[in-house]
């Protein structure tokens, strides 16, 4: 089932054309209802996406849940068994990889080690014949874009693994390709390098405005570089929206658990969109959906910035460990009934909650799912 | 790590004078020439004159040619496409390759001649025939050179990229996939030169007069030519394992900017595990 928080896809955050850069534009993309099964697994089930021109989509979600295979299938590199795949209005579905016009970026490797990076770059207008001239022109601009073309006569084995992702970026927008396609781009990178990437890759591709399909499994990259997210699970897509709302308004348990870290509390829903947690009643969020008869025995999903949890002789809740993260502490505390739940602190203030202290949980308000105790979804 | 490490070059040195000694005691044999403690070239000047050396020679070296010309034909393709689109059939094709260590020379003649008997005598009249079954006798080796060489490069990856960005089959092959597999592709045609100027058994059987059965033949008329032509040989042998070691580095060439070590404003950038620290250049 495909639950969507946009009833049409919107217009990108920003979108322009750099001198020289890319006049293509952006396409919309659309997948309709993709199938496609190995052996038993059905790693597409029904997926169905819209992409508007020159949108940055990601694609979210755990291993295995079909992200790569969407991203393939739209390259042409991996064969749907039912569905359509249409770029710019166009049914590409069975025309092969070589003819689509598309980028792609991988995750490590696909550099072809017998090419300096200027050659790299420029082997999709090899490809198409252009003059050396041509081609060599096109590929200093964009290595100049991607702010490596002073390595332009490196070879890929000379490189650092950013510096080889960001010729990668470059080789894949080359020959002005329609769509852009990354596939865990930065997932073969350090955590520093990584930041750095992401930035640098989303300037590009609003300075370039080409619509960009990106898959990832890393939370951080697909809410601070996309335009929307879609959370995939099981070959299909559970929601689709912009960064905040898949945030704070996931339309099912698996959205909410899998985006961002959450603390499962028991409560009772004692009035129509009202449930009762720890003593404090709060609302029922419009995206849980469903009517939870009163009574019912539910588990509230609560952010760690919804939680607060402060030092408290006479309190009920016993920390169990505290992690320094840089910025912040983590710290867990532990209820009576076993459940743990989440909060974060400045690092100033995370001295004051060592483990085994007692403290006091507060809940500010703000519950981001409900789901009944005997199942979830 | 000290201990291991002159473990490890005394064992270099014991398998050295292993190899060397009778290759010196050789060498000093055919400049000795019957002549002991006086050293001449006597030997060599006179194999350069002996009768059927350049027709042998010349025969070994087509032979070898076109068996390593075949040899690339056949295994590097069979290679590539098994391990793109075939993976399960890497072990059926490593069994097979494996196969003619196990039988012996007299058996492959017999199998070939008996086999081959329909074609045309254009092929099995002629050293033609020799060539293909050096082909299959050198295939144990070659077939595991190229297939070490394609392991050792993400091939899914270069494909696919080279794909995406509009290369048919023809193109990946000729730009990606052979440049990257030039030190299997030359260690392969390497093998397969070297095991075709040894060989002896096969070639004697069938009665074609290569370099080694050439060889033999002088032997019993003038030992100390055999010897420096045995010695001259294995000088050739070694010219051609330091000629390919040569071209397969060729590919780890340095650029003129490599090592500049200009600063970035991201200071220094991760690392590939097979270069020292250096900085990213300023953009």
């Amino acid at each position: 089932m495909i639950t969507t928080t946009m009833a049409t896809a919107p217009p990108p955050t920003s979108a322009g054309h750099g001198p020289g850069t890319h006049t293509g534009g952006g396409v919309a993309v659309e997948l309709e209802n993709c199938r496609r099964t190995f052996g038993k697994v059905h790693a597409l089930d029904g997926f169905s996406i819209s992409i508007a021109p020159g949108e940055l989509v990601a694609l979210l979600g755990p291993s295995g849940c079909g992200k790569t295979t969407a991203l393939r299938a739209v390259a042409g590199l991996e064969r749907l068994d039912e569905g359509r795949v249409l770029v710019g209005g166009d049914d590409i579905t069975d025309v092969p990889p070589h003819r689509r016009n598309l980028g792609m970026v991988f995750q490590a490797y696909s550099l072809f080690p017998n090419m300096n990076a200027l050659e790299n770059v420029g082997f999709a207008l090899e490809v198409r014949r252009a003059p050396v001239a041509q081609r060599h022109k096109r590929a200093g601009e964009l290595l100049e874009l991607v702010g490596l073309s002073a390595l332009a006569e490196r070879y890929p084995h000379e490189l650092s693994g950013g510096q080889q992702q960001r010729v990668a970026l470059a080789r894949a927008l080359c020959a002005e390709p329609r769509l852009l396609l990354l596939d865990e781009p930065l997932s073969a990178l350090d955590a520093k390098v990584r930041a750095q990437l992401r930035d640098e890759i989303r300037r590009i591709q609003l300075e370039v405005g080409i619509t960009t399909l990106f898959v990832t499994h890393d939370q951080e990259e697909a809410l601070s570089m996309a335009d929307r997210v879609g959370v995939m699970r099981a070959g299909h897509l559970e929601q689709l929206g912009p960064p905040s709302e898949v945030y704070s308004n996931p339309v099912t348990n698996f959205v909410a658990e899998f985006v961002g870290s959450v603390s499962r509390l028991p409560g009772e829903v004692v009035a129509p969109n009202s449930v009762d947690v720890m003593g404090s009643r709060l609302s029922i969020p419009a995206s849980t959906g469903g009517d939870l008869p009163i009574g019912s025995q539910v588990d509230v999903l609560v952010r760690p910035e919804s939680i607060r949890i402060r030092p408290q002789a006479d309190g009920t809740a016993v920390v169990a460990r505290a992690a320094f993260l840089g910025a912040v502490v983590r710290v867990v505390a532990a209820l009576p009934n076993g459940v743990e739940v989440t909060s974060t602190l400045p690092a100033s203030e995370g001295h004051t909650l060592p483990a085994g202290t007692r403290a006091g949980i507060e809940l500010l308000g703000d519950v981001l799912f409900v789901v009944e105790r005997q199942g979830s979804e | 790590m000290k201990p291991t490490r002159t473990f490890r070059w005394i064992a270099l040195g014991l398998l050295g004078l292993y190899v060397l000694i009778p290759v010196a005691a050789s060498l000093q044999f055919s400049l000795e020439a019957g002549y002991k403690g006086r050293l001449s070239l006597t030997a060599y000047s006179q194999a350069l004159a002996e009768a059927g050396l350049g027709t042998s020679l010349l025969t070994s070296v087509k032979v070898a040619a076109g068996a390593a010309a075949i040899t690339l034909a056949l295994l590097v393709p069979t290679v590539i496409f098994v391990n793109l689109r075939f993976p399960r059939w890497r072990a059926v094709l490593d069994a097979v390759s494996l196969l003619p260590l196990g039988v012996p020379a007299v058996v492959i003649v017999l199998g070939v001649l008996g086999a081959y008997r329909s074609l045309p005598s254009i092929i099995t009249g002629t050293p033609v025939i020799l060539a293909l079954v050096y082909v299959i006798l050198a295939m144990p080796y070659s077939y595991r050179a190229i297939d070490a060489s394609v392991r050792a490069i993400d091939m899914h990856t270069l494909v696919d990229a080279g794909r995406s960005m509009g290369a048919g089959w023809g193109k990946l092959f000729s730009r990606v996939l052979l440049p990257s597999l030039r030190s299997g592709i030359l260690a392969a045609a390497f093998l397969t030169v070297a095991l075709s100027l040894g060989e002896y058994a096969i070639a004697s059987i069938m009665g074609f007069n290569t370099f080694p059965v050439w060889l033999v033949g002088v032997e019993g008329n003038n030992p100390y030519v055999a010897v420096a032509l045995s010695i001259s040989a294995l000088a050739f042998t070694w010219i051609l394992l330091v000629a390919l070691a040569l071209a397969g580095s060729g590919r780890r060439r340095r650029s003129r900017g490599f090592g500049a070590g200009l600063v970035g404003p991201e200071g220094e950038d991760e690392i590939t595990p097979s270069l020292a620290p250096e900085e990213e250049a300023v953009a």
